[in-house]
């Protein structure tokens, strides 16, 4: 489903972010990404949502040469992925509501769909009750919650979350960690970057670790234990 | 190769199938709140469609000038007239002859006949300078006056050759030179209409760009997010081209209510100004035909300010 073949990615400057990776992840896999900050998880997951280009190798996402899109692709290959961002990126003066509906807004859904499936992916984070907030009222927990009912509202191929329970007590990081679970049994394809090793230690899913650019653990082997 | 994966890109990453309801309603719901924003924020849109109404006031002002004067022309180019000095060996009788003759061309609007006597009387009665010039014979031509029906330049060249050529015709006066000169003016205040619009719509380009940009600017985050839930430049676009949309309407409109409060205070004045010279003024008003042509630039050219505002600013909003 992701395949990077031999991916660099160099900044401005000279930094290398990412060196000469290659790995696989097989559709429907639960895959779990780790590495001290900075060594370029975030930037792996910015190639896989096309937000930039690797400087050298080439990226495929389910049969898709991300080099070769134009914009247009761009935005209709988005629409494919689950993204969960570490900075929750939520629009800030739209409700609860509006925020997870507009994956289905830019896809052209019906209205009563749009209400049915956002009320759905509301009550499985646990915020049903709070659809006419703004994310300015709701905790940073909250809002993170919020930012994965956006990802998973249009039932993903791919989910990428970039620390998703970052903000999250215990508890609630098993309740997503198992939200995400029930997605990947029907079919999606997960991908977290998370430095949670406790967590990551008790789900029994393949890890691929990065160090200063590179992976540390060998990328094609299944399972941790 | 190349060509091969693009293919196949192209299958594997197929556009949905276009949802004409889902696009509609979006273009709805960007039309609506576009228009809700601009409602919201009464004083800073109205500082802009002002500008736009203020913008495109003046050359419709011109233009209504422009009309009116035209109008008045047609019946001043009535006023050039030749005057034929016909020869001392021509009787009366071949004189009117000839008149008559003139009178029944229908390039010709009137005639008049000046007989050497009738020339000689007028003198007199205007000069009064008889007793100083103690002349004992008239000295003055008979003449006929011709007034020409409204024409072209290039036909009222025909007649005066066909006139010059006439055997009874001494000399020829033509007084058409300022109907020329008219002309040039009235061409020249033209083409400075069609310059000042011209600078005008651009300013409401400008001024349109720069509101869309600020606009962009503020919502850049936002834009930013939505391109990240896989919205199309297009997409993006939209609200941001509706909101030009109604800038043009409201300023366009806003333009129009202007001229009305104008026509509504100064109508009377001019009518009795230009009475006073025996003018009828012309109605500060547009027809329905000019009406729309007022409404249709303006919103073309508040979209088109709208779309080279994200035409430049578009790409600043990709997710980093």
């Amino acid at each position: 489903m992701i395949h990077f073949d031999q991916v660099s990615k160099r900044y401005d400057g000279g930094f290398e972010a990412l060196s000469s990776l290659s790995f696989n992840i097989d559709k429907g896999e639960f895959v779990f990404l780790t590495g001290h900050s900075g060594a370029g998880k975030s930037t792996l997951l910015k190639l896989i949502t096309a937000i930039e280009k690797p400087s050298s190798g080439q990226i495929r996402v389910d049969g898709i040469q991300l080099k070769t899109m134009n914009r247009r692709d761009i935005a209709f290959y988005r629409r494919k992925l689950g993204i969960v961002h570490q900075d929750h990126q939520l629009l800030m003066n739209h409700s609860v509501f509006d925020n997870v509906a507009q994956p289905l807004i830019v896809a052209g859904e019906n209205p009563s769909d749009i209400k049915r499936r956002v009320h759905a992916a509301l009550d499985k984070v646990g915020l049903l009750s709070r659809e006419k907030f703004k994310p300015i009222q709701l905790s940073g927990g909250e809002q993170q919650r919020v930012g994965i009912a956006r990802a998973v509202v249009k039932k993903p191929d791919v989910i990428l979350a970039d620390e998703p329970t970052g903000n999250l007590d215990p508890a609630l990081s098993r309740d997503i960690m198992s939200l995400f679970a029930q997605f990947n049994d029907i079919g999606t394809t997960v991908l977290i970057a998370s430095h949670d090793l406790g967590l990551i230690a008790r789900l029994n899913y393949r890890v691929l670790s990065l160090k200063q650019g590179r992976m540390i653990t060998s990328p094609f082997a299944s399972g941790a234990a | 190769m190349a060509k091969n994966r693009a293919a196949t890109n192209r299958r594997r990453n197929r556009a949905p199938k276009v949802d004409i309801k889902g696009w509609y309603r979006h273009h709805l719901m960007c039309a609506r709140s576009a228009l809700m924003g601009l409602i919201r924020q009464p004083i800073s849109s109205a500082l802009t469609w002002l500008v736009i109404a203020i913008a495109l006031l003046l050359p419709t002002l011109f233009y209504i000038a422009l009309q009116a004067i035209n109008t008045q022309t047609q019946a001043w180019q009535e006023g050039g007239q030749i005057t034929l000095y016909l020869n001392n060996t021509t009787t009366i009788d071949q004189g009117q002859a000839l008149a008559n003759e003139l009178r029944a061309r229908p390039e010709v609007s009137t005639v008049e006949y000046i007989s050497k006597q009738q020339a000689w009387d007028s003198f007199r009665s205007v000069l009064s300078l008889q007793s100083a010039l103690e002349l004992d014979e008239n000295p003055l031509p008979a003449s006929i006056v011709v007034v020409p029906i409204e024409q072209s330049m290039a036909d009222l060249e025909a007649l005066i050759l066909m006139l010059t050529d006439l055997a009874d015709v001494e000399d020829i006066q033509i007084d058409l030179a300022w109907i020329e000169r008219l002309n040039n003016v009235l061409d020249l205040i033209e083409s400075i209409v069609q310059v000042l619009s011209i600078i005008l719509a651009t300013a409401v380009l400008l001024i349109v760009g720069n509101t869309i940009r600020l606009s962009i600017e503020s919502r850049k985050a936002e834009i930013q997010i939505i391109k990240l839930l896989g919205a199309t430049d297009n997409y993006v676009r939209r609200p941001f081209l509706y909101l030009g949309f109604w800038y043009g309407l409201s300023g366009g409109l806003a333009a129009w209510l202007l001229l009305t409060l104008i026509s509504l205070n100064f109508q009377n004045q001019l009518d009795t100004f230009l009475a006073s010279y025996g003018l009828t003024a012309p109605a500060i008003w547009l027809n329905v035909r000019e009406f729309g042509i007022l409404l249709l630039s303006s919103i073309l050219v508040s979209l088109m300010g709208a779309r080279i505002a994200l035409w430049r600013h578009l790409k600043d909003t990709d997710p980093q």
